[in-house]
């Protein structure tokens, strides 16, 4: 940890690293100022006068270091404190400065604007085992499953990963952003390629909106390029932490309209195989290996490069409706499905009855944006969204609250923002204090949408027996996928995003596998799915009724990873007996 | 980080605590609750002899207090300044004296009289002025000033000698003239003429120069603009006082009346501000009493400096209210109230008291 989280007061104090805003300065100032007043009239009144004189250093050294703090907010260094030998004039403009003058809007020399985050929230690179080196612990967003690899390897060009997997042998696990969740970047023992460092932007067309990148690089890195020419990603997720190799293995989806999974805007990628080979792939150049990668788990290689559709960053103003459930399938049928104004569209369930829901939609606008940023910005904490995620968990009537107070408050507002910005936000927003005890989970269920019904029910008697701390169900639309082999959306879907709250204890970990395990049954019995980047708890016929054509990628493998080198929970779980019992498996 | 905020408000908290407690010495005690002085006494007169342009309003005795106290302060402080330099003055306790004190006259007034808008501003502007001046003050003493104060805060320096004589100046000359027609600029080349740049002392030396030449700078730019915001909004001031007295003194000095009158009374026309008391002080040696001061016969202000001991007693007069000299330990101000006609008396006790006359609060 860092001092800054570790000791916030006494970094803000004694360091002049940094920038404060105007507002923290006044607070910080009236403590600096009273707390002095305090102590040196308690010394000089019951100790003595010369006591006093101890207080100097602290009380200096605080003012300085505040003082650089605030005059890094406007990018000037802390010498130009200086000032105030000049009579007059320099203590004025100190004050100026120090007090009135508003801080810069972006980042500077000395940091980034305060209590904004430089960066989307990321994993760590692998935690070191002591006295073990080179292996590391690699873990994922949850902190549930950590694994030890051999090694970490973070290829800077492509050519160092192909010289790296020509001279070696053995498993090998990649990661992206390690937001999945079930162990699906990890083999014990293997070599971790951890791809985040291959993240250049190769090609671009604004005419064409269309883009070519480095499979390491995030999203909100792409969303930084394109939105100067005003383009945003065609499709991609909520969050903007990911990496495209990443979103690509799963075929990720957003809560866009018209759209449907990620392979829906991939023109062709470029990977490397177990050998070392580079192979390109498209829908008309070696498509069985298009469709064997794009939501294939890194089953047959490493994406290196993906070539991506782009559309216009357009501004896009919430709407919202809030009706039953039993309504829910022909509202949107009627008004959302085929409306071209509709850009981003989800319906939130409200636990735990789940028969209550609100409609949102973001529909095209021509109105001026009511945020100030074009991209959203990252803050430091969001002590707002843990204390509301803490009491809709937590505390009793906590659900209830936030469908009949907290939501309709939020939803007084009428935001407008632009398309890159409502597709920007940052996982850190979700990230609890400490995740040791408690644990924050994803998982998500395809339904043919004639079947919301149906599922719905079954879905919300499901968590109340088994009384599953749900925090949010948010269903979201997809068109079919254009057939990638581990394709989730066969038919057209809705897809309900199920975000809860578990307990990291084994028997809490037991509980959840068995009503999983009811409710991927419940996806299947109306011929629907459930999503493969979260925890593996699915049996292996699950698995395969949920996708019927993963035999044709397990025999793909066979083919071009003949050593069975990429290795992870997914392919661990269900390859692996189906190498054993051979083909027919 | 919600803990700075809350640990600012608790620190707050116990410094307003520190700041307001009763400290060991009372600063102003208030010879009573509320009004002490006779409702009788707090009239103002019906058909005064005095012409019209030489009236003034009768709690005006009052509401001079606050402003004389901005010259009875700097009257301390270049006292102080000759012994000790004034890193250690406590200006903070005479910002109490001035705000408790005004306290103390208008709740003499208070009721009497229709409230005066326009003094009381005057007030306002002037004391909040010198509240800030002397906040500034103290907190700069406190945090810079003490860390270079010599030993024992002898005036050795040049600069602090300089400050020893321009706090003199400064008071000598508002005892006649309003302070913002002090020609504060003329001293700053005076300032870096008359003392060196090096020599022994020499942070303390660099210091007082920047702390000076701030104060010097400050006080003759707020001087500027005060002058011409004084100029828009009030009168020029008369320099004199009119007074109506029972007769002529037998001894005929360089006072000639302006008038008199068949029963022997006469209208003088005496300086105002600092010279009024000599020159009051003077009738009364002669035996004179007062009908009419700037055309009020009731109540009068005045201040003696006495003995921490002394307690007046007699018919005449009203004490209102009493503070210590906090730099000169044994020594009080004693505000006392009396009336236009009794004036004679009460001057004469106070002389016979042996205790010195500090001021008479001439309307
Ligand atoms: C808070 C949160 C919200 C989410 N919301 C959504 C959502 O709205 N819609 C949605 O569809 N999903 C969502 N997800 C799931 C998310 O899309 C996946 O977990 C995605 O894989 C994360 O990308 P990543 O870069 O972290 O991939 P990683 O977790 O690092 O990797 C995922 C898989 O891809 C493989 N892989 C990574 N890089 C490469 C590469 N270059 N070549 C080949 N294989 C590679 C890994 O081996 C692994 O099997 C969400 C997840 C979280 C934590």
């Amino acid at each position: 940890m860092r001092l800054k989280d570790k000791l916030p007061l006494s970094y803000l104090l004694f360091t002049t690293r940094g920038r404060i805003h105007r507002s923290t300065y006044w607070l910080v100032s009236a403590f600096i100022w009273s707390t002095f007043y305090v102590l040196h009239t308690i010394l000089y009144d019951f100790v003595s006068e010369g006591s006093t004189y101890i207080l100097y250093p602290l009380l200096i050294g605080s003012l300085v270091a505040t003082a650089n703090k605030r005059l890094h907010d406007t990018n000037h260094s802390g010498y130009w404190l200086l000032a105030i030998l000049i009579p007059v004039l320099g203590p004025l403009w100190l004050i100026y400065q120090l007090g009135f003058r508003r801080g810069d809007k972006h980042q500077n020399l000395f940091g980034t604007v305060p209590n904004e985050a430089a960066d989307y929230f990321k994993n760590d690179n692998g935690q070191p085992v002591p006295h073990s080196a080179p292996e590391r612990i690699i873990n994922d967003v949850t902190q549930l499953n950590p694994v030890v690899v051999a090694d970490v390897f973070r290829p800077k060009s492509v050519d160092e990963l192909q010289e790296r997997l020509r001279n070696t042998t053995g498993p090998v696990s990649v990661g992206g952003g390690r937001f999945s969740m079930g162990g699906q970047t990890a083999s014990s023992g293997s070599l971790h390629i951890d791809m985040r460092g291959l993240n250049q932007v190769i090609q671009f067309s604004k005419e064409d909106r269309r883009i070519t990148v480095q499979a390491g690089i995030r999203w909100c890195d792409i969303q930084r390029f394109v939105d100067a020419h005003d383009l945003s990603v065609k499709i991609m997720q909520t969050y903007a932490n990911f990496t495209v190799g990443g979103s690509l293995s799963v075929n990720c989806h957003g809560r866009y309209m018209g759209h449907g999974p990620l392979i829906l805007s991939v023109r062709s990628i470029e990977l490397v195989l177990a050998d070392g080979s580079l192979v390109q792939a498209s829908r008309t150049e070696n498509s069985d290996v298009f469709f064997g990668t794009i939501g294939g788990y890194n089953g047959l290689g490493i994406i290196v490069s993906a070539e991506l559709d782009l559309e216009d960053n357009l501004a896009v103003r919430r709407e919202y409706h809030n009706l039953p459930r039993s309504d829910y399938r022909t509202y949107f049928a009627d008004t959302i499905r085929d409306n071209p104004e509709a850009v981003f569209h989800n319906g939130d369930m409200y636990p735990p009855t789940y028969t209550n829901m609100r409609a949102v939609t973001w529909v095209k606008t021509t109105e001026k944006p009511t945020v100030k940023t074009r991209l959203m910005p990252l803050r430091e904490s969001y002590p707002l969204e843990r204390y509301f995620m803490w009491a809709f968990t937590e505390t009793a009537a906590g659900k209830w609250r936030r469908e009949h107070i907290v939501d309709p408050l939020l939803y007084l507002a009428k935001p407008i923002h632009w398309r890159n910005y409502e597709a920007g936000y940052d996982v850190a927003e979700l990230e609890p204090r400490s995740r040791t005890k408690r644990t924050y989970v994803l998982q998500e269920y395809f339904v043919p949408v004639r079947h919301f019904d149906t599922f719905s029910a079954k879905m919300s008697e499901i968590f109340n027996r088994y009384q599953v701390n749900v925090i949010n169900v948010s269903v979201r639309h997809a068109l079919p996928d254009s057939g990638s082999y581990l394709a989730w959306a066969r038919e057209e879907v809705f897809a309900f995003v199920v975000y809860y709250k578990q307990r990291t204890n084994d028997v809490a970990k037991n509980t959840v596998a068995i009503w999983t395990r009811e409710l991927i049954d419940a996806a299947l019995s109306v011929g629907g799915a459930y999503y493969l980047p979260y925890q593996a708890h699915a049996t292996s016929e699950q698995f395969h009724q949920a996708y019927p054509n993963a035999r044709k990628l397990f025999a793909l493998k066979k083919n071009l990873d003949p050593d069975f080198r990429f290795h992870n929970v997914f392919w661990d779980t269900y390859y692996q007996p189906f190498l054993s019992t051979g083909l027919t498996g | 980080m919600l803990r700075l905020p809350i640990l600012t408000v608790i620190m707050v908290l116990l410094a307003s605590f520190l700041f307001f407690r009763k400290g060991r010495q009372a600063l102003t005690t208030p010879a009573g609750k509320g009004c002490v002085v006779p409702k009788d006494w707090l009239v103002s007169n019906p058909h005064p002899v005095t012409p019209t342009e030489h009236i003034r309003p009768a709690d005006q005795t009052f509401l001079t207090y606050p402003e004389w106290f901005l010259v009875h302060s700097p009257a301390e402080i270049a006292d102080y300044a000759h012994e000790r330099t004034t890193t250690t003055f406590p200006y903070m306790s005479h910002v109490k004296q001035l705000w408790q004190s005004y306290g103390v006259v208008y709740d003499q007034i208070k009721g009497s009289f229709a409230f005066n808008t326009g003094y009381h501003i005057m007030i306002w502007v002037i004391g909040v002025s010198t509240t800030v001046e002397y906040a500034l003050k103290a907190l700069y003493e406190t945090v810079v000033g003490r860390l270079t104060n010599p030993t024992n805060g002898a005036v050795v320096t040049d600069e602090d000698k300089f400050n020893a004589q321009f706090s003199q100046d400064y008071v000598d000359f508002i005892r006649v003239l309003p302070w913002y027609e002090f020609d504060f600029k003329a001293r700053i080349p005076q300032l870096l003429k008359g003392t060196s740049f090096f020599g022994p002392h020499f942070i303390r030396k660099f210091e007082r120069k920047y702390m000076l030449l701030t104060e010097l700078l400050v006080k003759s730019g707020y001087g500027y603009l005060i002058k011409i915001g004084t100029k828009a909004s009030y009168d020029e001031a008369l320099l004199t006082t009119a007074v109506v007295i029972n007769r002529l003194p037998a001894v005929p000095d360089t006072l000639t009346p302006i008038k008199t009158y068949p029963d022997g009374s006469a209208l003088l026309l005496l300086p105002r501000y600092e010279a009024f008391h000599p020159a009051v002080s003077a009738l009364v040696k002669q035996g004179v009493t007062f009908r009419e001061i700037a055309g009020n016969n009731s109540a009068i202000l005045l201040t003696v400096l006495a003995p921490e001991t002394w307690q007046p007693v007699s018919q005449n007069l009203q004490l209102v209210f009493t503070q210590p000299i906090v730099t000169k330990p044994g020594l009080k101000r004693v505000a006392l109230v009396t009336t236009v006609g009794s004036l004679d008396k009460t001057i004469r006790y106070a002389q016979e008291q042996n205790v010195k006359i500090e001021h008479v609060y001439d309307y």
